[in-house]
């Protein structure tokens, strides 16, 4: 009964969560979707992406906001959290035929009321600048006949969607000649008004010029520069063409890439599960870290450019010092590829000064009496957290948040007993974690990849390693090293375990612990099983990508279902928290103390 | 045996890769279809796209002449393929199927099979038939020493090819609550069944699989206790190959999805096609309420990084 119960728990969507700061509340009347608020069948589709946009007006109703699903891509006023979305007037609709758009970014400098700047990426590689309070299209992109308006725009004004204009447009499709994969992330340069890079599936990302046309041959570039798995070229012709330049980095598709808040760096997230940071206009690669295994999917830098986090195909989301350049903390929560990761830059630096009392809202009353010690469990570290600063006041000073095909949401504190090490620890869970972190990590000598200026570790001392002795004493197979070869032959057989899945909801509160604390104590053991073998793919124990026990593990603060779908979208904006998931339903999480009860 | 066709579809696979791009030395062959042997069609193209067994089942065909067993059908059948003037193309696994249908009373019929079931078969078949012929040896190498005081640990049959392959252990740890002795005991595995719950990556179920489990004391199975950072280690990581059922069996059909040289390939019997890594997602499973022909991951090879 337990377990039935727990798992519809489970599958329960969340329209609320508390955090320290208060009650975030789900705003069922600001969702946003397609007309018909019909879930898009979303298999198969390139993920729901949101933009937004300030038009700059003195109206206080300038916030617009663009999304894709499917072949589809919408334009509305965005009411936020004081007025109930009016889904029956589009102010632009459009329909793709043959592509789908993939990603979205305005150009928040060149807004008005009378004309917005949008880039669409597509499927097949195209990019469009569109503007969707003009309803028009004005420059495609990565596109041979581009000037020759080749593809078709049927406006049918006034037809349907009561009065909504809807046009569609077939990108034909000829050959394109900078870049026939997909648009994986298209942002406009910071600070400029012209200028974008957009970066491809194909693992290349190109600067384009509003201003240039794309000429009628194929690009012929020259190298600019070359370093450790990257390279950038210029394109070579007589007049000044699109595109400008030509990043290719890593292997394998470039899932996004993000500006530092400076405008000067930019950090890109590969398939190859390299999180790679440049200087942009030096060219020069700056430092890279190395996913847990996978690829990495997403990637935020903190609004003050001091930390990156990601997210990727390991569940985790990984904190990267943009100083030292390295990993400082992990974070586990998501029980599947998280998609996106974002810093809440309001939602930082919070004293800690007055107790906040447990606002006990009725959601949060049930949960502690369905989730029992689940429940519990996060109340008592909250609790803990609290008695501590009662001692010495922690100040929390950075806040993100992520989501993943899990349908979780996270949020993430990165307290300062994370990102400084060194002081005095508050809490015993981190206590765990840091000192992992700071007596010698326990990376086998032979298998670390020599990189200059870092040392191979030194093994974890003895008598911090339980396991080793037994390892010996239990002995019979102890040589695990030699695998296979040890043991005793036996038939092959599958192994499967699912008798030992009643105890799951038990687990599930064990997840609290420290997983970095367990497998330290075994160090020693799977030093034993890593065979010992120089590669230079090889980066785990390296400073590229540390071993779980040798960096903190953060838990997030809150952790919540809140679609049926897969999450592709989180923005923090000032009064509430935008997700999306991959049905097309773009839902507004009022902030504490913002929700305004509208009559409708 | 040896006659072999070129389908329309075959070229239209090598013009899509480019002959510039295509492989040296490798060879896309689609499999015929027997009636409802694409159980067995998939599990073989998978194999054969595993390198190292690849090169041991060739390995093995390059020895002196063998009595014929599963083994030398499917040494002659890897042979075929990997010789082939052609490189894409579709070849008859005729003599390797009507030997497995010999052998076997359970696929000598027209039924749809379960495809783990053969690939568990096939690989124990193997490993039987080497360890026997490494036994022989033995026996024809004491003889002719006269050697018979050699000791008598050999009683415990060899590991062979197949285990350093595919052979993984698991280690299961008892610590007592009280003194913190801890107890092990490893127990090998040729693959794991894990239950995949909804909107969960395959990682996910494998930890919660493995992790810390109380019982009396403190039990702990784990694959090596961390499971992440031993599916890592020691395991197998990178998704090499991808088996799929639509349905359970005896209905449905089984495909297989191979990364090969950097490409994704999808081998439907006799049809072979390069696809996009992105068409992938579309055999992740779907949810349950959408009850369109569903098309998911069934078996999946993964290698060790090291």
């Amino acid at each position: 009964m337990a377990t039935e119960g727990g798992g519809k728990e489970m599958n329960e969507i969340k329209t609320q969560f508390t955090t320290r700061e208060g009650l975030y509340k789900l705003l069922p009347h600001s969702e946003y979707s397609r007309p018909n608020r019909v879930p898009f069948n979303s298999q198969g589709s390139n993920p729901v992406r949101v933009s937004f946009v300030n038009l700059n007006d003195q109206s206080g109703n300038g916030d617009r906001l663009c999304f894709n699903v499917g072949r589809e891509l919408y334009f509305y006023i965005y009411k936020g959290v004081r007025k109930a979305a009016d889904l029956s007037k589009p102010i632009d609709k459009r329909i793709y035929k043959g592509t789908q758009p993939t990603c979205h970014d305005f150009n928040h400098l060149t807004a008005t009321a009378e004309s917005v700047s949008l880039l669409v990426g597509f499927s097949a590689g195209q990019v469009q600048l569109i503007d969707p309070i003009k309803k028009e299209t004005s420059k495609l992109f990565n596109e041979e006949n581009s000037c020759q308006h080749l593809w078709k725009v049927d406006w049918n004004e006034e037809r349907e969607n009561e009065g909504s204009k809807t046009s569609e447009e077939a990108l034909v499709t000829v050959q394109r000649l900078i870049d026939k994969s997909r648009v994986t992330c298209v942002k406009w340069v910071p600070g400029s008004e012209s200028l974008f890079l957009v970066a491809h599936s194909s693992g290349a990302m190109y600067l384009y010029n509003v201003e240039h046309t794309c000429g009628t041959a194929a690009p012929h570039y020259q190298l600019l520069k070359q370093g450790d798995s990257f390279a950038v070229h210029t394109c070579k012709s007589k007049s000044t063409r699109n595109p400008l330049l030509k990043w290719t980095v890593g292997e394998g598709a470039l899932n996004e890439f993000a500006f530092s808040p400076d405008g000067k760096f930019l950090a890109c997230v590969s398939q190859d599960g390299f999180l790679r940071v440049f200087g942009f206009d030096s060219v020069e690669l700056h430092g890279s870290m190395k996913s847990y295994f996978g690829g990495l999917l997403c990637v935020c830098w903190s609004p003050d450019g001091k930390y990156l986090v990601t997210g990727g195909e390991d569940d985790l989301v990984t904190v990267w010092s943009f100083v030292d350049c390295r990993v400082i903390a992990r974070g586990h929560g998501h029980k599947s590829w998280v998609s996106v990761v974002a810093f809440d830059p309001y939602t930082t630096s919070v004293e800690e000064s007055d107790p906040m009392e447990f606002s006990g809202s009725d959601e949060d009353f049930q949960d502690l009496l369905h989730f029992g010690r689940d429940r519990a469990n996060s109340t008592q570290s909250r609790l803990s957290k609290r008695n501590s600063t009662e001692s010495r006041p922690v100040s929390v000073t950075y806040r993100f948040g992520s989501v993943g095909q899990d349908t979780q949401l996270c949020l993430w504190d990165l307290t300062e007993d994370i990102l400084f090490p060194h002081q005095p620890l508050s809490r015993a869970r981190t206590h765990t974690n840091v000192m992992n972190a700071t007596s010698p990590p326990s990376g086998s000598t032979g298998n670390s990849v020599t990189t200059p200026g870092n040392s191979a570790p030194p093994p974890l001392p003895r008598s911090n390693s339980l396991p080793h002795s037994t390892v010996s004493s239990a002995g019979s197979k102890s040589n695990v090293a030699d695998g296979a070869i040890a043991s005793g032959v036996s038939k092959f057989a599958t192994l499967s375990l699912h008798d030992r899945k009643d105890r799951h909801h038990e687990k599930d509160h064990k997840r609290n612990h420290s997983m970095g604390h367990i497998s330290s104590k075994s160090s020693d053991k799977l030093n034993l099983v890593t065979k010992t073998k120089t590669d230079p793919a090889k980066t785990l124990g390296t400073p590229l990508c540390p071993r779980m026990e040798d960096v903190p593990l953060l838990e997030p603060l809150i952790c919540k279902k809140i679609a049926h779908e897969r999450l592709t979208v989180l923005i923090f904006l000032e009064d509430c928290i935008v997700t999306a998931c991959q049905e097309g339903f773009i839902c507004t999480w009022g902030r504490p103390g913002k929700v305004v009860s509208f009559n409708p | 045996m040896m006659n072999c066709f070129q389908g329309t579809n075959a070229s239209a696979l090598e013009k899509d890769i480019g002959p510039e791009q295509f492989p040296i030395n490798e060879h896309y062959f689609g499999l015929v279809n027997f009636g409802n042997t694409c159980y067995c069609n998939s599990v073989l193209q998978a194999l054969y796209f595993c390198r190292p067994f690849r090169e041991n089942v060739l390995a093995y065909k390059a020895q002196q002449k063998k009595k014929e067993n599963l083994l030398t059908c499917l040494a002659d059948l890897f042979h075929s393929i990997a010789t082939q003037k052609k490189k894409v193309g579709v070849i008859p696994p005729k003599k390797f199927i009507s030997r497995l249908r010999k052998e076997n009373d359970l696929f000598d019929n027209y039924m749809q099979q379960d495809a783990h079931e053969f690939l568990n078969y096939l690989l124990n078949t193997i490993a039987d038939i080497l360890q026997e012929e490494k036994k022989q040896e033995k026996q024809n190498g004491k003889l002719k020493n006269g050697n018979m005081n050699e000791p008598a640990e050999n009683n415990k049959p060899e590991l062979t090819w197949v285990h350093e392959i595919f052979q993984g252990t698991l280690t299961n740890e008892t610590r007592c609550l009280n003194c913190e002795t801890v107890s092990s005991k490893d127990e090998d595995f040729l693959d794991l069944s894990v239950d995949v719950e909804q909107n969960t990556s395959i990682t996910h179920c494998l930890r919660m699989q493995f992790e810390l489990r109380t019982n009396e004391g403190i039990a702990f199975s784990s694959i090596f206790q961390h499971c992440m950072e031993i599916i890592h280690e020691k395991f197998l990581l990178i998704r090499v190959e991808w088996s799929f059922s639509s349905s359970g069996p005896n209905r449905g059909h089984y495909i297989t999805i191979v990364k090969s040289h950097g490409f994704w390939l999808l081998f439907d019997d006799d049809i072979v096609e390069k696809i996009d890594a992105q068409a992938i997602e579309e055999f992740y499973g779907l949810t349950s309420d959408i009850s369109k022909n569903s098309e998911s991951g069934y078996i999946l090879f993964y290698q060790s990084r090291e």
